[in-house]
């Protein structure tokens, strides 16, 4: 029952955290559609919800089969039972580490000596790998456990059902007590969450500021180009002459949290075809800020012509506040925060 | 036995961690790739020889003395203690540490205080409710929190 839940936690956290990483994979890999605007806040809300769910779960799973752990060893001739000793020794130790690193990058918290995306990625492989073969290896006690039902334990102990509950109450209280920094509703009760929602500059959280991008307040000098069939330059005063349009889009971080927002600027394909080109285009942003895997980022096609997908200029209610991208930002629907550029200065149109 | 869909499942599952494995190769550097086993191995050692036998431990050391439903109760009230304060140490130890204001802003010891003492509130008035009901048929476990 308890690896039944635990198996479905690691399946949705596996199947979001791949959507995760090919919405940031290189461009075109796969087609990521650009509606529900509110996609990528629902998936990766659900990635990190299911990862400190797993939490109670693997931790009564490894408690329910701890007398296993002394059992006899296996001699030297029995391979399928080495095998199989060997396949859950891989299993609970990627999945202990792979909860433990995924919850301290939502704290933005690095202590150990491995890049955490290429190895949280990697290890997500091994562990659904392990996981299948787990299944193989148990496949006739898992179909005669669902054939008919045991019966409950006698006694003073914790009954089957008693414990699912217990567990599944556990699960419940820490899903309730940290989901709260993706449902803002229930930010109030998220103590165990990082993140707080309306706590920021304009009532919005920050992943990365100003000074971590090594920017600093554009003066008067500021130009915003667009170069397509022709090259177009604006002030920030002519951007605002421009008919502006607004969405109601969330900022969604890979790290979970999440929070809607709204946003007043110019529609991409509003430029586009000022620039002469097609609004089916596919767009490179550019930003002031140098660092490498933020300075620039790519629009599909379908992200370009979509009406909401914005270079704003106002959030709620006010101008961007720096560490939101002052003076122009990218705001796209179903993308994840980290391609939501900052700092935009320019747009090239590649196709 | 050996049924098709068993050796499926096998087989997919071999490929798939071949695959993880392969990426670890390709994207961590030798240096990384020596410590990441050591922390993997970290890993079981806390699940296994800290984390379960400190559970096991403390819920005998705290409840050997009480017996059917408020044993129960007391149970699941340190199980629900214990796992919220497993995820809020790495909250309290970077209390006032995050990378901008808007990480870590809230005030992480007495959010913990509070939720503890919801918990053993709970728990309390589980208990007591269960006492007065002494005649209804006793189902263990069956606690939620407030």
């Amino acid at each position: 029952m308890i690896g039944r839940w635990l198996g479905i936690a690691v399946l949705a956290c596996f199947l979001t955290g791949l959507f995760s990483h090919f919405q940031q994979a290189a461009p075109g890999v796969l087609y990521i559609p650009s509606r529900p605007a509110s996609l990528y806040r629902v998936t990766q809300g659900l990635h990190v919800l299911s990862g400190i769910v797993a939490v109670p779960l693997l931790l009564a799973k490894l408690w329910t089969v701890y007398p296993k752990l002394f059992a006899r060893l296996p001699g030297p001739k029995d391979i399928r039972l080495i095998l199989e000793r060997l396949s859950i020794l891989v299993l609970v130790s990627a999945l202990a580490l792979e909860l433990f690193i995924g919850f301290l990058n939502t704290l933005q918290w690095y202590p150990w000596p491995f890049p955490f995306r290429q190895t949280h990625y990697a290890l997500a492989w091994i562990i659904v790998g392990a996981l299948l073969v787990h299944l193989a290896v148990k496949l006739p006690l898992i179909a005669a456990n669902w054939r008919h039902t045991p019966a409950p334990a006698t006694g003073d102990g914790l009954t089957r059902r008693g414990l699912f509950r217990t567990v599944a109450g556990a699960g419940a209280l820490v899903g309730i007590a940290s989901v709260g920094q993706s449902v803002p509703a229930l930010g109030p009760v998220a103590v165990l969450a990082p993140r707080k929602p309306n706590v920021g500059p304009q009532g919005l959280p920050v992943n990365r500021t100003a000074r971590d991008a090594g920017v600093t307040a554009a003066g008067a000098d500021w130009r915003f180009t667009i170069q397509g069939a022709e090259q177009l330059t604006y002030t920030l005063d002519e951007l605002r002459a421009l008919p502006q349009s607004r969405s109601e889009l969330p900022i969604a971080c890979v790290e979970g949290w999440s929070q809607g927002a709204r946003w007043e600027g110019v529609r991409i394909r509003d430029l586009l075809r000022l620039a002469g080109a097609p609004v089916s285009s596919r767009v490179r942003v550019v930003s002031l800020e140098k660092d490498g895997a933020y300075a620039t980022s790519e629009l599909p096609p379908q992200f370009a012509s979509n009406p909401l997908t914005l270079l704003a200029l106002r959030l709620n209610g006010s101008d961007l506040d720096l560490d939101h991208g002052f003076p122009a930002r990218i705001i796209a629907p179903n993308r994840p925060g980290v391609l939501q550029t900052k700092w935009v200065h320019r747009l090239e149109v590649l196709s | 036995m050996r049924s098709p869909i068993r050796v499926a499942l096998a087989s997919c599952g071999v490929a798939f961690s071949l695959w993880g494995l392969l990426l670890l190769l390709q994207s961590l550097s030798t240096d990384a790739l020596i410590r990441l086993p050591l922390w993997l191995g970290g890993a079981v050692l806390v699940d296994d020889f800290i984390l379960t036998p400190l559970v096991v431990g403390v819920g005998w050391l705290l409840t050997r003395r009480l017996t059917g439903r408020t044993a129960a109760i007391a149970r699941t009230t340190l199980l629900y203690v214990g796992i919220t304060t497993l995820i809020a140490i790495p909250l309290l130890l970077r209390q006032g540490q995050g990378a901008n204001p808007t990480v870590l802003s809230r005030d992480y010891l007495r959010d913990w205080l509070i939720l503890e003492a919801a918990i053993v509130l709970a728990g309390v008035i589980v208990w007591r409710l269960r006492r007065a009901d002494g005649s209804a048929r006793w189902q263990p476990s069956r606690q939620r929190r407030s």
